[in-house]
C-alpha cells in the first residue's frame, strides 16, 4: 500500500499520492551529490535523510534496499539511488536518478582536472597534490582499521579474508575470476555453516 | 584505438568494483598504473577524487578519461564505468524475483570480499620509496582516520595545504 504524505511537501512531489517524480529524484540527487565530499560511505547517509526529509521513504526502508545494493557492483552511490528510485517511481525513475548522481561529479571533476592542467606546473599546486596524494596510504589503512573493527571475526573469516587478499595481491589481472569465485565461495560456506549449527 | 581501450578498461573497472570506494581503488590502479599515469599522479588523482563530490570510482574514471583526451575521452569513461551496473541491476530485476538468496550470508560474503580488496588497495597504494615527511603524513592520517570522527577529507586537505605551504621549509628545517 503507498503511504498517503503530506500534501504539498515540495517541488518533484506527483500531486495524489506524496511520491516524486523522475524530475524531483533527479534535483535531490544531483543536490546530494553536489554537496557530498567524499565517496559513498559519506553520500549513502545524506540520501536517505534526504529521501526521509521529503517524505518519500521511510529511512529503515531506504537501508534494507541500500544492503540489496551492495550486491552489485559499482559506486554504491549509484546503485542505491537507482534500486530506490526504481522502487519509487519505476524505469523513468531510476533514469533519473542515475543522470542526478552522475552529471555533478562530473561536471566538477571536469573543470578540476582542467585547473590542475593549467595550473599543475605551479610549485603550491604541485606540492598541494604531493602531500594530498602522500596521506592516501594511511586514509585506506583507517578505512580498513574502522570496517574490521566493526565486524564480529573468528577463525573461519579471518581464513577467508586473508586467502582472497593473497589471491588479490598475487594475481591482480585475474581479479574478475577471483572476486566472483571469492564471493560464491564465502557465500556458501558462511550459508552452510548457518544451517549445520 | 585509445578510446577503445579506455571504453574496455572502464567496462572492466565498473564490472569488478564490489563495495564501492576504497576498495576498488586496487582494481583501478592495477589497470591504469603505469600504462596511463604514473604512480605519484595516481595518488594525487585519488586525493582529488576523494575530495570533491561523488564516487571515487566515477571521479577516477571522469579524470583519466580527461587526461586522455578530453571531455569526450572522460565522458566515455564516465558512462562505460556505470554501464554494467546499470545492466546488472535492470537484468536482476527480472530474475531476483524467483532466486531465493540468504541475505544475511551475501551479506557477510561482501563485506569479506570488500575488505579483502581494500587490504589488496593498500598493497597497491604502498609508498614505492620511503620519504620520511610524507610518511608522516601517512600515518598521521591513519591516526586522524581511524581513532577521531574527523572526516579524513580534512585529513586529505590538510596534508595538502601544509605541504603546498611549509614543505619545503619544513625539508630544509629537518635537511631531508
Amino acid at each position: 500500500m503507498k503511504r498517503k504524505m503530506e500534501p504539498g511537501r515540495g517541488v518533484g512531489d506527483s500531486a495524489e499520492t506524496g511520491r516524486p517524480t523522475p524530475l524531483g529524484l533527479f534535483l535531490t540527487f544531483a543536490g546530494v551529490t553536489t554537496v557530498t565530499l567524499g565517496g559513498g560511505y559519506v553520500i549513502v547517509p545524506v540520501m536517505g535523510r534526504a529521501l526521509e526529509k521529503r517524505g518519500w521513504m521511510e529511512e529503515s526502508r531506504f537501508y534494507d534496499i541500500f544492503a540489496r545494493a551492495q550486491a552489485f557492483p559499482g559506486p554504491q552511490a549509484l546503485s542505491t539511488s537507482i534500486l530506490v528510485s526504481r522502487d519509487l517511481c519505476g524505469f523513468p525513475g531510476a533514469v533519473a536518478a542515475s543522470l542526478g548522481v552522475v552529471l555533478p561529479p562530473f561536471l566538477v571533476i571536469i573543470l578540476v582536472s582542467k585547473l590542475i592542467s593549467d595550473y599543475g606546473s605551479l610549485p603550491a599546486v604541485r606540492g598541494f597534490l604531493e602531500g594530498a596524494g602522500a596521506v592516501v596510504p594511511g586514509v585506506v589503512a583507517a578505512m580498513i582499521w574502522r570496517t574490521a573493527m566493526r565486524r564480529k571475526w573468528n577463525v573461519r573469516k579471518i581464513a577467508g579474508l586473508s586467502a582472497l587478499a593473497a589471491l588479490l595481491i598475487l594475481f591482480p589481472s585475474a581479479s574478475l575470476p577471483i572476486l566472483l569465485g571469492g564471493i560464491l565461495v564465502l557465500y556458501l560456506t558462511e550459508a552452510l555453516w548457518k544451517r549445520c549449527r | 584505438m585509445e578510446a577503445l581501450q579506455v571504453i574496455l578498461t572502464f567496462l572492466k573497472i565498473g564490472l569488478i568494483s564490489f563495495g564501492g570506494g576504497w576498495s576498488t581503488v586496487g582494481i583501478i590502479r592495477h589497470e591504469v598504473v603505469p600504462r596511463w599515469l604514473g604512480d605519484e599522479e595516481f595518488r594525487s588523482l585519488i586525493a582529488i577524487a576523494q575530495s570533491t563530490p561523488g564516487p571515487i570510482a566515477l571521479n577516477a574514471a571522469t579524470m583519466i578519461g580527461w587526461s586522455r583526451g578530453g571531455i569526450l575521452m572522460a565522458a566515455l569513461a564516465t558512462l562505460s564505468v556505470i554501464a554494467a551496473p546499470i545492466l546488472l541491476i535492470v537484468g536482476a530485476a527480472l530474475l531476483a524475483k524467483r532466486a531465493s538468496i540468504d541475505q544475511g550470508a551475501l551479506d557477510e560474503s561482501l563485506r569479506t570480499t570488500s575488505l579483502g580488496m581494500m587490504i589488496m588497495t593498500l598493497w597497491a597504494l604502498r609508498p614505492v620509496s620511503l620519504d620520511p615527511l610524507y610518511a608522516l603524513y601517512a600515518v598521521a592520517a591513519f591516526a586522524i582516520g581511524a581513532f577521531t570522527k574527523i572526516n579524513v577529507l580534512w585529513a586529505i586537505l590538510g596534508a595538502g595545504a601544509f605541504n603546498a605551504l611549509a614543505g619545503p621549509w619544513v625539508r630544509s628545517l629537518l635537511g631531508i
